[in-house]
């Protein structure tokens, strides 16, 4: 056991604890909050396996995210405070079910599969960083542009469907 | 030997099961959409520990965790778009009352 | 070593925060002014809301001083004297920054008051407007640098100082860091008119004199970020570079606080609308101009 392992099983406890916490409390800012701290000990988790960029990566665009979609779980649900403490499921056992079987599944073809030599150095960060911005700009460009254009329609796409209607039924009337 | 890589998987593959749970267990968009993102992030926590622990010296690795992280924000956008107008509309986002499309 | 010595200067840097904020606010220096006001605070009786929730309660105001000390771990203050040289220096700044905001939104929400959870929410519409005015001249800066090491950044401006280099980028960052530290105009969250201080509304005594304290360092630390990204870091003729990063740090945090004296507070809409129609084109142009330099003067 390297000191490695210990902190990516902290971390990998921590963000499994969180996510468990997600679906378990009843106040919906505490979910939301406890997702990001999910997502947050991920990025550690990267920091830990030596993912510099992706690592910071994840803890600065997950917190944005996660906070909006606190303010998205108070605007819409009916008891955001949790003090009514609302049962808000449905098909339980299926679900807990289906759930337990996946991670049953996917630990143990990660067990029995042979995954070949174990890679125990990495490069270093600021060599990542640069072949991550070559690989990004180089070989992966399409890809990457991809994405972006992906975003953008994204966003004019859900603003579009967001947008408050015009009274009278046009969306267009001004 | 591969600890650490099998530490990672079982983190990612515990993630996936309590995404899939909460997935297909809340009755509201946004807490499924929650789900959705924990998947994502046990998809992700696998992606970085293949690239770490098996081709540390392929950045094409690290790319498909940035395309991943493009995934989770387009599904938060487009979802919360789709929540405001269902919202707008029958004033719940609860998926129990969601049936218009049932046949 | 050196994290013992940045908690200091920190501590003295907020400080010297509170002096000039006095100063502004009242017209006369009096330098034990916030001596005497932390002692009273912290001898005030610190109050627990009904029905709190306890967990965000507690964490909001030590998050936001972690996350502003974390953010200044990352910047250079003379040459050597940097507690971590990240690879992702300048990336790491700002996903320390973003905690400033759930601390906020945990303050607000914890202690179930109406004016602190408005002022919590009003932040999170504030992170929407300056966020993508943080990050993209950030991004230009970074560009000339060729690396995202906050000691490389520094370096790059030996000769000319990305001020007069990119001074488009300078100006929005300028303003969004204003707005990232909840200062005058731009204090929304804790609008000491309209919302009675807002997320600070329900906090007394030790706890408000965490949060207060939190909010300092976030200043001290945006002028420290403000004089290493654009006025050169340590650089400067004649004085040693200790003596010029403090004069450059002190001289920004004045005209932050001073800037707000003059300027009526900003409306929520008003602020997006200028952020996203006039701040990020303008940033994006920036971009372009420095990518355009850049290639031209190499």
């Amino acid at each position: 056991m390297t000191a490695q392992a210990l902190f990516i099983g902290f971390f990998g406890l921590a963000a499994v604890w969180f996510g468990i916490v997600v679906f378990r409390t009843h106040s919906m800012v505490r979910s939301a909050l406890a997702l990001l701290f999910s997502q947050t000990a991920l990025g550690a988790m990267f920091l830990s396996m030596q993912a510099e960029f992706l690592g910071v990566l994840q803890i600065m665009m997950m917190a944005t995210e996660m906070s909006i979609m606190a303010i998205f779980m108070v605007m819409f649900m009916m008891d955001p405070g949790g003090l009514g403490k609302m049962d808000m499921t449905h098909q339980r056992r299926l679900s807990l079910g289906t759930g337990v079987v996946a991670f049953a599944t996917a630990v143990t073809i990660a067990l029995f599969v042979d995954w070949g030599p174990i890679t125990s150095s990495a490069p270093d960060a600021t060599q990542q960083t640069v072949d991550l911005g070559l690989e990004l700009l180089g070989r992966s460009m399409l890809i990457f542009e991809t994405a972006g254009i992906t975003i953008l329609t994204a966003m004019i796409a859900a603003t579009a469907v967001a947008i408050q209607p015009a009274a009278g039924g046009s969306r267009h009337g001004r | 030997m591969g600890v650490e890589l099998l530490i990672a998987l079982t983190t990612g593959a515990a993630l996936f099961g309590i995404g899939l749970y909460g997935a297909l267990s809340q009755t509201n968009l946004v807490m499924i959409m929650m789900g959705v993102e924990l998947i994502l992030a046990g998809a992700m926590i696998n992606l970085v520990a293949f690239w770490r622990y098996l081709h540390p010296d392929n950045p094409a690795g690290q790319m498909f965790v940035l395309i991943i992280m493009t995934v989770m924000a387009v599904e938060m956008a487009v979802g919360f778009g789709v929540a405001i107008a269902r919202f707008r509309a029958k004033g719940s986002v609860e998926m129990e009352e969601a049936t218009e499309l049932k046949g | 070593m050196t994290t013992v010595l940045l908690l200091m200067l920190l501590a003295v840097g907020a400080y010297l925060v509170a002096v000039i904020e006095d100063w502004v606010y009242r017209g006369h220096v009096q330098l034990s002014a916030p001596l005497i006001a932390g002692i009273a605070l912290l001898g005030r009786e610190s109050v627990v809301p009904r029905k709190p929730d306890r967990i965000f309660f507690e964490t909001g105001p030590v998050l936001l001083l972690i996350s502003a000390v974390l953010a200044a771990t990352v910047i250079p203050l003379t040459p050597g004297l940097i507690v971590t040289d990240l690879a992702t220096g300048a990336l790491f700044f700002n996903a320390a920054l973003v905690y400033v905001l759930v601390a906020l939104l945990m303050a607000g929400w914890g202690p179930d008051g109406a004016y602190a959870m408005i002022g919590g929410w009003r932040f999170l519409g504030q992170l929407i407007a300056y966020a993508m005015l943080i990050v993209m001249p950030i991004t230009a800066v970074a560009m000339r640098a060729e690396s995202l090491l906050t000691m490389q950044i520094v370096a790059s401006q030996s000769d000319i100082w990305n001020i007069l280099y990119q001074p488009v980028g300078f100006v929005l960052f300028f303003v969004a860091a204003m707005a990232l530290a909840f200062l005058p105009p731009f204090d929304l969250p804790t609008a000491k008119g309209e919302l009675a201080g807002g997320v600070e509304a329900e906090y007394t005594g030790a706890r408000l004199a965490i949060f207060r304290l939190g909010r300092l360092a976030l200043v001290i630390t945006l002028a420290a970020a403000t004089v290493t990204f654009y006025l050169g870091g340590w650089h400067g003729p004649w004085l040693p570079t200790w003596a010029w990063i403090a004069i450059k740090i002190l001289a920004v945090t004045s005209i932050m606080l001073l800037a707000g004296r003059y300027v009526p507070r900003i409306r929520e809409s008003d602020l997006l609308g200028w952020c996203w129609k006039l701040g990020i084109p303008l940033a994006l142009l920036n971009i372009f101009l420095v990518g355009v330099l850049a290639l031209v003067f190499p």
